[in-house]
Order: structure tokens, then C-alpha cells, then sequence
């Protein structure tokens, strides 16, 4: 199991990256993380979410968006954040399951795609691919955040 | 229509950090968030998301897990206190409410790849 926490730079945890330091194109490295049974049903009450909507050809799945809370990672390991980021919006695309009866090893990797200066605030784009170690795509989301002054 | 009522609190906040991995005290943290202007620490956008994707998966039944598209855009905070309506229309529109108005806009749809 990997908690988000084992893979996610935590805000304070070291120097926090200031907007001037993104890099258009940069890309986020593979991050090898697993998800499980565990992590799923924990997800899924934090959500206040039943299991049994969870089905596919009668076996169960995982809330695809419990990928939601790894995504920041994929940004972080490579720019730890700074307090006060505030998220904006997100674009999921689930393309195959994952599901809740086993452990699945996952890799994600990204790229920051945009970062610009709008209504006096700083902004900043980047999407991520989630796959399985054989390359079976299992997501691809985008998202844009701004950054604090 | 689906619709979903949440009475937010700081415990859920917790609740949703503690899977997050978040140290952001803006959640934590209501004398500090009330500094900076908002009327108490904030619910992760994900987490209201999480409601969203939750009624989504409701309408589109199993074709949600390989060809859903969720997306959520954050407009307003969600702080405790509020109740938090969460609703998606049979278009797959989605919105999520508080008294103070409309927090979050979207739209959730089946694309075939």
C-alpha cells in the first residue's frame, strides 16, 4: 500500500518552489505508487461514498478518482509545493479500472504544460498519465492551479 | 437528477486530509484561513469533487470506469458549517451549492475512445 503521504512532498516539510522556478515543458518523473483494497475503502468513506456503485462485470472496482489524491504528488516530487497553492479546476479521463480485490502497481508521470499571469495571479497547468507496469493506460488528468504572491 | 447533501465539517476536512497527505494549514487552521478573508478553513477541492464523481459513477453505471470524463472547476470555498448541495442534471451538468451560492461548476460525460 502507498499512502499519498509516502509520495507527496508535504507543504513546510522543505523550501517550497516559487512560480519563476516552473518550467513550461518540464516533465514530472515516473512515480511508482500502489493502490489496494485498503486505500480504496478509506478513500471511499472520506468521500462519503458506498462501495456497492463500485461494479464492473460483477467484480468490484475502485473510485477511479482515488487517483485524485496522488495527482498533486506527481507535480510535488518534482516542485515541492509552498503553502497556500489553491487548486482551480481538474480534467479526468478514465480509460481502464482498477480494481478494489487486489493491489495494483501504478506508475504516473507528467509535464507542466502552462503557467501564466492572469487577474493578478500567478497560474500554473500540467497533466499526468496514470498507468499499470505494463503500460496500460488507467487515466489522464489535467489541472491548473494558482500559485500564492 | 442526482443530487448529494453534505453538512460540512472539520472533521470531514481531517478525514479527507488524512487520505490527501496535505499539510496545507488554509484546511487546518481557522484562525489563520479567517486572516486571510474566508469565513473558516476550507474543504479540499477534491473532496467536494469526490461527491461529484461519486453521483457520476451513479448515473453511468459501469461505462463510468473506462470511459468517464470528469470536470470540476472550484469557484467558491466550501467551509464548516456549510451544507453543501452537490447535484448533476441529466446532462451531466454538475454544481455544487452552499448558502452563499454556487461553489463549483462541471460537467461529467461518457466519451468513447
Amino acid at each position: 500500500m502507498t499512502r499519498p503521504s509516502e509520495v507527496k512532498p508535504r507543504e513546510g516539510d522543505q523550501p517550497g518552489t516559487p512560480y519563476e522556478i516552473f518550467e513550461i515543458g518540464a516533465e514530472l518523473p515516473d512515480m511508482a505508487f500502489s493502490i489496494t483494497p485498503e486505500i480504496n475503502t478509506e478513500y471511499l468513506e472520506a468521500i462519503d461514498e458506498q462501495d456497492k456503485n463500485y461494479s464492473l462485470n460483477g467484480r468490484k472496482v475502485c473510485a477511479p478518482n482515488v487517483l485524485s489524491v496522488y495527482l498533486l504528488a506527481v507535480l510535488y516530487r518534482r516542485y515541492p509545493p509552498i503553502q497556500g497553492i489553491v487548486v482551480y479546476d481538474q480534467l479526468w479521463k478514465w480509460r481502464n479500472p482498477i480494481f478494489a480485490d487486489e493491489t495494483t502497481d501504478l506508475i504516473a508521470s507528467g509535464k507542466v504544460t502552462e503557467k501564466f499571469e492572469k487577474r493578478d495571479r500567478k497560474w500554473l497547468r500540467f497533466s499526468a498519465q496514470f498507468r499499470k507496469t505494463d503500460g496500460t493506460i488507467v487515466a489522464e488528468a489535467n489541472h491548473t492551479l494558482h500559485l500564492p504572491e | 437528477m442526482l443530487e448529494k447533501k453534505i453538512e460540512m465539517t472539520q472533521a470531514i476536512i481531517d478525514q479527507y486530509g488524512a487520505i490527501n497527505g496535505d499539510n496545507d494549514t488554509i484546511h487546518y487552521d481557522d484562525e489563520l484561513a479567517k486572516s486571510r478573508g474566508f469565513r473558516g478553513t476550507l474543504a479540499h477541492g477534491l473532496n467536494v469533487m469526490g461527491y461529484a464523481a461519486g453521483l457520476a459513477a451513479q448515473m453511468y453505471g459501469e461505462r463510468w470506469f473506462t470511459e468517464g470524463e470528469l470536470y470540476t472547476k472550484w469557484i467558491a470555498p466550501v467551509c464548516p458549517g456549510d451544507q453543501l448541495v452537490v447535484t448533476i442534471d441529466n446532462d451531466g451538468t454538475i454544481e455544487g451549492r452552499v448558502a452563499q451560492g454556487t461553489t463549483m461548476v462541471g460537467y461529467a460525460r461518457l466519451v468513447n475512445t
